[in-house]
């Protein structure tokens, strides 16, 4: 015990520890980060799901929250929160969403935003 | 600890590969769909640049309602008389071609009514009901218009019959997506997807997987099926719901009987799936044509005089009738509640 | 009878011990509401300064005391903060609980191969995954929060080894005090 704190420099098992943990972040990086674009953005009110819309249209989308309005707004494939009426303005601050996956919430107005994928089973469509 | 961050760097790297590169364009009146697999950004951007160029040369050149293209001209020849004019090398081919398969499917496939499909307000980019002239229609049928009326020597063309009006709207997409993936495998690319306007023709796969094509649903807009489109392989459809104008309770679709001069009734649609040819990408587009129009019981003799394999129709009622091949390539995402194997 | 009123009276016995793990606990505290206070670039991604204190109690005295601080530390902050019960309490509550449980095992890791830094970084981890049940099975009931799962990970795993360094450091410089304290 002592022979470890002499030194405030990681140990032979530190190293290790910091190894299999970068390991592993690198590992959830891979899995969770979708270099997918978006084709979908579902919106939650509470529990509920509010809406989905395609993010090919462009448009503004104001929600009734149980502290006031929250506005939405779809732009170039892209979606982010663009005012809240919470105190924080994390949501805001999370800026835009493109990619499958990715998420912003809104605690204090219960509202957030999930993007998804085309969930197309396919390449292309034929007609 | 310079170490641990190099080993994650790594990491990070080893995650990024050669992108899908996913161009929708707006070609042919249509959506043009070009998905390239497995090459850098910049070679898929070029490629697809460079067929989409192809793609506006063909749909000006070939355009059946404006004066000044190349096939506009020819059929102002045509109603002009029988004096020859000089046409491309290129058309002079796709004409001969047209023939070949006009006659093989009995006059069926018939791109020389250009002047019905006019009468029926087809010929126009903002597509809007029209009231249905039968005395028009009678006469453009009585003139029989057939593609062997043309006569082709060399790039010499002219028409023995004046009411030849050619429309190659149910051809030019399958030609462009044979002149594609001669084009793709020119330059060098091993997996792409082209889709035109819903014909689709395949090159190699995309990742470690086939392509996988979605068929589009007749009455939902959802695709009803997938299909693994191997390399090589073009699909097609023929459909009444792509442009077609209700009156009277009756559905007119773009699909024209050229035996009566009207759009045929009875059938949805005809979905039919070509193994790799130089041709395979004509052959997605026209030889649907010939089945939308027969008899239910004719379907399967239509298809075997165009040489087609695997189909799949969908008669007015939503039953399926496909062939034993298709079935077994066909995989459903809403399964129709009726389906006969032939 | 009589002689019982001597015994009913309650006397509390202090030792050096109990005002040095007040203190800590107190420091503990502090460094939490301080965080608390301090804006943060996204929500959930924090330092865990307050950590530190912990892993110094676990290393000077035992697991038992660690857990009363990280604990108290947590209750109190709540009280402070006016939040508690609430999302943000059971948050803490959540993270403190699953990295004292990790806590646990790991005090018992060989100590010539594995210091604070391992604690820290296993504590970190543990605590982010508490956290993210809790927001996964309470707060958003979707898989929403996915995609941010790395980001909080290699925040923790960061704070994870600054904090174990820290700790490291604490019990260099100031091992001779406590020692004697506790001697």
């Amino acid at each position: 015990m002592k022979g470890a704190l002499r030194c405030g420099k990681p140990l032979l098992g530190d190293v290790l520890v910091i190894v299999v943990g970068l390991i592993f972040v690198a590992f959830l990086f891979k899995t969770l980060w979708h270099n997918e674009q978006a084709a979908k953005l579902q919106i939650r009110l509470g529990d509920k799901i509010y809406a989905t819309y395609s993010l090919d249209q462009n448009r503004n989308i104001d929600i009734q929250g149980p502290i006031g309005i929250t506005r939405i707004v779809i732009a170039d494939g892209k979606a982010r929160f663009e005012s809240s009426p919470c105190l924080n303005q994390y949501c805001v601050h999370q800026g835009w969403l493109s990619h499958k996956g990715q998420a912003a919430i809104c605690l204090p107005n219960q509202v957030s935003l999930e993007l998804l994928g085309g969930e197309k089973p396919f390449d292309s469509l034929n007609y | 600890m310079r170490f641990l961050v190099l080993i994650f760097a790594l990491f990070l790297s080893a995650c990024g590969k050669a992108p899908l590169v996913q161009t929708k364009s707006y070609v042919f009146g249509t959506l043009v769909d070009i998905s390239i697999d497995g090459e850098t950004e910049e070679k898929a951007h070029e490629v697809t640049s460079q067929i989409l160029q192809d793609f506006q040369r063909l749909h000006h050149q070939y355009h059946a309602w404006q004066s000044d293209s190349e096939l506009s001209k020819l059929n102002q020849s045509f109603v002009a008389g029988k004096t020859p004019i000089e046409i491309s090398p290129e058309l002079s081919q796709m004409l001969t071609q047209a023939q070949t398969l006009s006659k093989q499917s009995q006059g069926l496939f018939n791109p020389s009514i250009g002047g019905l499909i006019s009468t029926w307000g087809f010929q126009r980019d903002e597509f809007t009901p029209v009231e249905i002239n039968d005395a028009a229609i009678q006469k453009l049928v009585l003139a029989n218009p057939q593609m062997s009326d043309i006569v082709i020597k060399g790039n010499a063309v002219f028409s023995t019959n004046p009411a030849v009006k050619l429309d190659l709207g149910g051809y030019a997409k399958g030609y462009a997506l044979d002149l594609a993936l001669t084009q793709l495998q020119k330059q060098g690319v091993k997996n792409a997807l082209i889709n035109i306007g819903g014909n689709i023709i395949a090159l190699g796969q995309h990742g470690d997987k086939p392509w996988r094509v979605g068929i589009q649903h007749p009455r939902q807009p959802k695709p009803m099926a997938t299909i693994d489109l191997l390399s090589g392989w073009a699909i097609g459809t023929s459909g009444d719901y792509q442009r077609y104008f209700e009156q009277g309770g009756n559905r007119y679709c773009h699909i024209i009987d050229p035996r009566n001069g009207y759009p045929a009734q009875g059938t949805q649609a005809v979905t039919v799936l070509l193994p790799p040819s130089p041709q395979a990408g004509v052959l997605s587009d026209v030889t649907s044509k010939p089945i939308f129009l027969s008899l239910p019981d004719q379907r399967s003799n239509a298809a075997t005089t165009m040489g087609v394999e695997h189909y799949l129709v969908i008669d007015g009622n939503g039953n399926v009738t496909l062939s034993a091949s298709m079935n077994q390539r066909v995989r459903w995402l809403a399964k129709p509640a009726k389906i006969t194997v032939q | 009878m009589p002689n019982s009123t001597k015994n009913s009276r309650i006397e509390i016995h202090t030792s050096p011990d109990d005002h040095r793990i007040a203190k800590l606990a107190a420091l503990a505290i502090g460094l939490h509401l301080i965080e608390a206070v301090l804006p943060s670039p996204m929500p959930g991604v924090k330092p865990g300064i307050a950590n530190i204190i912990t892993l110094f109690v676990l290393y000077r005295f035992d697991f038992a005391t660690a857990a009363w601080v990280s604990l108290l530390r947590v209750f109190a902050s709540s009280l402070l903060l006016a939040n508690f019960l609430s999302p943000t309490f059971a948050l803490s509550l959540a993270g403190a609980l699953l990295s004292l449980a990790t806590l646990f095992f790991a005090q018992y890791l060989p100590r010539h191969y594995f210091s604070a830094i391992t604690l820290s970084v296993l504590a970190a981890f543990a605590h982010m995954v508490g956290q993210l049940l809790v927001v996964r099975f309470w707060l958003i009931p979707h898989a929403g929060i996915a995609y941010l799962i790395p980001v909080f990970m290699t925040a923790a795993l960061v704070f994870g080894v600054v904090n174990g360094l820290l700790t490291n450091y604490l019990l260099r410089i100031s091992p001779a005090k406590f020692d004697e304290d506790k001697g």
